[in-house]
């Protein structure tokens, strides 16, 4: 009995569980995260559907013999993905690729920095009005941009040529000019969203702490890139990866502006792999393409988060 | 560690979605709709038959509101059925009819030539059989005007379209910019043909006038308007673009080679410019502008299509060719039907194509809403007698030069990418015009299969 009043008196007081990040107690914290679930649930189904399940087809179908006659579809094992590696039209394309996001990528993210930094302090009607004017391209149809450029291009009549007087010269049909071409609008058409994201990331920097370097004597410079920099680090990563994708999945240009020529100097996997599905109709090859671009963004993005990471990111 | 991982799982899906988009063969029947009310066909009672229809720019038949006319007078009488449909182009089309097969979404009946309807979708077995279609009258009505055009509707014993109309592809000249240049002495007016030698010449002359941005226009930035380089490359020294079977591609034969290194010594010379940024129709443009002297890309179609543009003679010319008689390619067009599984609409898209082909009455306004000629002989000039007779009778003029249909050898889709290569490796990529032909047919014939 008396055992019995000690191990009650024992439990009586008992702790409530709680979770050690919020204090809140275990049973609210899973209500909490059940609903935080829902909430995700329509997205969920969405990225399932839309993503995770197509993921899974392309990968499944890269190991395909597949065409528009579906009844002829057969399994090839590692076929496409060896046909790849003997391709020169791939590994061009891959070429272009990486040269496509190795300068647009940065020429992207400072530009668009150093813009942000010009005008995140202007007067709201004056800021508005740049981010007005960087956004255009974004808004405006890839078509009609690249109608707007092909006339400026053009080796004739455009515009281009009528300015640096060299009429004839053909941008887009020339291998060594077609592809900065195409970096070039890509570059205009990119530059809008992260002009955006940069200018509500450098107002939300702590103002106290950027007074408090310049009272400590600090520089511009100094309190750009020891206060400011690291507060938009988090906003810096994201317009990388953004902008990596983008850069990697370049298409409509290169499908409006140059079918990928000349001599292949701007096809790129992305084109390729809309060649290979839609003109040649090899959708198993096409779907191993996908395969490898896949993969090469997973580690373009990895090396981003890697050197890109934060204490709190 | 988890969130790291998370985000690269997105990054990768982001790449990967997309082209898993363009894959899914699917082993349903390739038109949607398999739930749609069929009852009956045009001659039966009941719930309404529902028809998809697209077309290619073909004449008018790429126009909204001719095709809109045609479909209400048909539907008219015809209430059981009700026909949509959608207007494609070249630059997308293809891309289109693609992603319409893989998603089960493809139309009902489809407008263009052989080389889709019969040696893709066809050699696909996408498309239903249209034999019936082909009674003893209308194959021997359409073998009369050339049994070419029967041959290139059918694949191992199976019609896949049903044509209605033809044409030859040619060329065309500023006439008064030729006039002005002293050119017109080197062609033939009556025929409308040149020799090469006379083309040369020609082409000099104009570049030496001075009158034009540039004399003329090898466009090989992409597949449209092919056809038109292609038959430059064969007629200059009368070479053939396949064999005589249809089996094999021939374009690094002797008179091919001679032929683009002819090409490519005028790009030098500056009495043709090549561009590897135009297609077709960019190079069209600049004709309509008055920016070239001549196009490589012409047929009553676009003929029609630039009328108000032009402040010119648009002159129709054969390609030159050494012997001075020239071997146009053809274009063929007509209907098809996408095998949905449903009789019903199969049914009822028959019956629609013999109302827009055999109709005794609308056949003939069918094929002047082509701007193109009939394929069956008995309809004789359906331009006689109308607005357009005069430039009808321009294009009837080349029409005897029509030459061999080898659209329907395998592998055209992947030759069309090959071939604009080709053009623009030995054009502007400096490659010898051997080696980058001996590549094209390498890659062509493989793609035969």
């Amino acid at each position: 009995m008396a055992q019995n009043a000690v191990a009650t008196a024992d439990k009586k007081p008992r702790k409530e569980k709680r979770s050690q990040f919020s204090g809140m107690s275990k049973a609210l914290v899973r209500r909490e995260t059940i609903s935080a679930y829902l909430f995700l649930l329509p997205s969920l189904v969405f990225f399932i559907g839309f993503v995770v399940i197509p993921m899974i087809m392309c990968v499944v179908f890269s190991f395909q013999e597949m065409g528009l006659d579906s009844s002829a579809t057969k399994f090839v094992g590692f076929a496409n993905y060896i046909k790849m590696a003997q391709d020169p039209i791939f590994w061009k394309g891959f070429l272009n690729t990486v040269i496509i996001v190795v300068v647009a990528v940065p020429a992207v993210t400072a530009f668009s920095l150093w813009v942000s930094s010009a005008i995140y302090q202007m007067k709201a009607v004056t800021r508005s009005f740049f981010r007005c004017v960087f956004y255009l391209p974004v808004v405006t149809g890839t078509v009609a941009v690249t109608v707007v450029w092909k006339w400026m291009f053009n080796p004739y009549n455009g515009l281009l040529n009528q300015v640096f007087g060299t009429t004839g010269y053909d941008w887009l049909g020339n291998s060594a000019t077609a592809i900065w071409c195409i970096i070039l609008i890509l570059f205009t058409t990119s530059i809008g969203q992260p002009i955006v994201l940069y200018v509500a990331a450098l107002g939300n920097v702590d103002q106290s702490l950027v007074e408090a370097a310049q009272v400590d004597g600090a520089t511009k410079l100094q309190v750009f890139w020891k206060i400011k920099w690291p507060q938009i680090m988090p906003t810096t990563l994201y317009i990388l990866v953004i902008t990596t994708i983008n850069s990697f999945q370049c298409f409509a240009l290169i499908q409006l502006l140059t079918s990928g020529g000349p001599n292949h100097a701007t096809d790129t996997i992305m084109y390729y792999i809309f060649q290979m599905a839609y003109n040649n109709q090899n959708f198993g090859y096409a779907n191993a393409m996908g395969v490898i671009l896949a993969i090469i963004i997973a580690i373009f993005s990895a090396i981003q988060f890697k050197f890109a990471k934060t204490d709190n990111g | 560690m988890k969130k790291r991982i998370l985000a690269l799982l997105l990054a990768a899906s982001m790449s990967v979605g997309l082209a898993a988009c363009g894959g899914g063969g699917t082993s349903e029947s390739p038109a949607g709709n398999s739930d749609t009310p069929s009852g009956n066909t045009p001659s039966g009672s009941g719930e309404t038959v529902e028809l998809t229809i697209w077309t290619y720019p073909i004449g008018k038949f790429g126009d909204y509101d001719t095709m809109q006319a045609l479909i209400d007078e048909y539907t008219a009488a015809n209430p059981g059925v009700s026909i949509k449909f959608e207007l494609l182009d070249y630059t997308n089309g293809d891309t289109q009819v693609t992603s319409a097969i893989t998603s089960g979404t493809a139309p009902d009946i489809i407008m263009e030539g052989p080389e889709r309807l019969v040696t893709n979708w066809g050699a696909n077995n996408l498309m239903v059989d249209l034999s019936d279609l082909w009674t003893e009258e209308a194959t021997a009505d359409i073998a009369a005007t050339s049994e070419a055009v029967v041959n290139a509707c059918q694949l191992d014993g199976k019609y896949y379209e049903y044509p209605l109309c033809m044409t030859t592809h040619c060329m065309a000249i500023n006439y008064e910019v030729f006039e002005q240049a002293g050119a017109l002495q080197y062609i033939d007016e009556e025929t409308r043909t040149w020799t090469t030698d006379n083309f040369v010449k020609a082409m000099e002359a104009v570049r030496d006038s001075g009158l034009v941005a540039v004399p003329g226009i090898v466009y090989c930035g992409g597949q449209g308007g092919d056809q038109g380089t292609r038959a430059l490359v064969n007629n200059l020294y009368s070479g053939t673009y396949t064999n005589a079977d249809h089996t094999e591609y021939t374009a690094n034969s002797p008179e091919n080679v001679k032929a683009l290194e002819l090409i490519k010594s005028m790009v030098d010379n500056g009495s043709l410019n090549a561009n590897a940024g135009f297609q077709a129709a960019d190079e069209l443009q600049q004709f309509a502008n008055g920016t070239a002297a001549v196009t490589f890309c012409w047929n009553a179609s676009n003929k029609a299509q630039y009328a108000s543009q032009v402040a010119f003679t648009p002159y129709a010319m054969a390609f030159p060719s050494d012997d001075g008689e020239p071997e146009l390619c053809g274009g063929i067009w007509g209907f098809g039907i996408f095998d949905n599984g449903d009789e019903a609409k199969i049914a009822a898209a028959k019956d629609f194509i013999r109302y827009i082909c055999d109709d005794p009455e609308q056949s003939k306004e069918s094929v002047q809403l082509t701007g193109f000629f009939p394929v069956r002989a008995s309809l004789g000039n359906v331009y006689e007698g109308t607005e357009t007779e005069a430039d009808a009778a321009e294009f009837l003029t080349l029409m005897p030069y029509m030459g061999d249909y080898y659209n329907v050898i395998g592998g055209w889709t992947e030759q069309r990418t090959n071939w604009w290569n080709m053009l623009q490796k030995i054009l502007t990529g400096g490659v010898d015009a051997q080696t980058a032909a001996d590549e094209f047919v390498s890659a062509s014939n493989a793609a035969i299969g």
